[in-house]
C-alpha cells in the first residue's frame, strides 16, 4: 500500500487480476463497496459502476487477454469531481481489436435504429456508454487496449434531484495496489 | 463460479394458461449464465407454444449484459410461440440496468408476482 496524493484529494487504486471470469465477482464487490464508502456518488452509482467494471473486464477477458495473461483495473477518484475507471488488456486474446476497430464498432452500435439481435454486444454501448460522461479507447504501447471511462459527480447529480447525499463524507484513502 | 439459483414453479392451477414462475436468485454473470440459462431454454423446448412466464427477480442481486441478451432472446421465442413474459419484483439496481438497455420497453416490470400474472392474463 502506498500513501500519496492525499494533499490533492485524489485516490488511485490499481488491481491486476488473471484472465479468468472467476475473479470478476470480487472486483464487482470491491467496486460497490469502494464507491459507497469512499466517494460521494449516490448509491445507485455504486451499482452502475459495478456494472461498468464488470462489462469492461468481461470484454478484456473475452477478447483482449489470453488465458494465463492478466488484465489491469485502475480507479482514480478525484474528490468532488469525478471517478475514472480504466481496464487494460494485453492484446494477446483471440478476439483482439485495435482501438480504431473497436471505436468503429462502438459507433455502429450507437447509431439510431441499430438493432441488437444477438445475446452479446449491449454492454459497451448500452451500459458503459450510457452511464459514463467520457469513454476513451487507446492502444497501449506494449500491446492491447486501454479503455477508460469517466463519470463526473455534477453530471451524476443532475439526474438525481431530490436525493440528498449524507453529510460527512469520508476522506479519500491513499493509493492502493492489489495483485490477485 | 458465482452462485445463482434458478427454480421453475408451475403456476397454472386456477388459470387456463400454461403459466410458469421462474425464480432467479444470486448473481447472473459471465461465469455462470451460459450454463444456468439452459434450464430455461429446456423449458422453452418442452413448451414451445402459448407459454406464459413470470421472472421473479426479488432475490437477483446482479445481472450482466449477456444475461439481458438471453432474457431478450427468451422473450422473442416465447412471444413467437404466442406466449407472454413479465418481470416481477426486480430490485432497484436490476430495474435500473433493465431500463438502460431498453428491455423494459419490451417486457413489463411489475412490483409483485400477482401483478405480473394479472398483466399476462390481459
Amino acid at each position: 500500500m502506498e500513501k500519496e496524493n492525499l494533499e490533492n484529494k485524489e485516490l488511485k487504486i490499481t488491481i491486476t487480476l488473471p484472465t479468468n471470469a472467476y475473479f470478476i465477482s470480487g472486483i464487482r464487490d470491491f467496486t460497490l463497496n469502494m464507491v459507497k464508502s469512499t466517494t460521494n456518488f449516490e448509491e445507485k452509482w455504486a451499482y452502475r459502476f459495478q456494472s461498468i467494471i464488470d462489462e469492461l473486464c468481461n470484454n478484456a477477458i473475452e477478447y483482449g487477454s489470453a488465458p494465463g495473461s492478466d488484465i489491469r483495473v485502475t480507479f482514480i477518484y478525484k474528490k468532488d469531481d469525478c471517478l475514472k475507471i480504466s481496464v487494460e488488456d494485453t492484446g494477446t486474446g483471440k478476439g483482439k481489436l485495435d482501438a480504431a476497430e473497436l471505436q468503429k464498432l462502438l459507433e455502429e452500435r450507437k447509431a439510431p435504429g441499430y438493432a441488437f439481435t444477438g445475446i452479446r454486444g449491449r454492454g459497451l454501448v448500452k451500459i458503459v456508454g450510457e452511464w459514463s460522461d467520457e469513454l476513451k479507447i487507446e492502444n497501449r504501447p506494449e500491446g492491447g487496449l486501454k479503455i477508460s471511462v469517466t463519470k463526473f459527480i455534477k453530471d451524476a447529480r443532475k439526474n438525481d434531484a431530490g436525493l440528498a447525499k449524507p453529510q460527512g463524507m469520508s476522506t479519500p484513502e491513499p493509493t492502493i495496489k492489489l495483485n490477485i | 463460479m458465482t452462485e445463482v439459483r434458478i427454480t421453475i414453479e408451475d403456476a397454472s392451477a386456477g388459470t387456463n394458461k400454461n403459466l410458469k414462475v421462474i425464480h432467479i436468485g444470486g448473481q447472473l454473470d459471465e461465469s455462470n449464465v451460459d450454463e444456468k440459462i439452459q434450464e430455461i431454454y429446456k423449458l422453452l423446448e418442452t413448451n414451445p407454444q402459448n407459454l406464459y412466464l413470470v421472472f421473479d427477480l426479488e432475490n437477483l442481486e446482479y445481472m450482466n449484459s449477456k444475461s439481458i441478451g438471453y432474457l431478450t432472446d427468451i422473450y422473442g421465442k416465447v412471444t413467437e410461440g404466442g406466449g407472454k413474459v413479465a418481470i416481477a419484483k426486480a430490485r432497484p439496481n436490476i430495474a435500473d440496468i433493465l431500463q438502460v438497455v431498453g428491455l423494459t420497453q419490451l417486457i413489463q416490470s411489475l412490483d409483485s408476482i400477482d401483478a405480473a400474472k394479472t398483466a399476462l392474463a390481459s
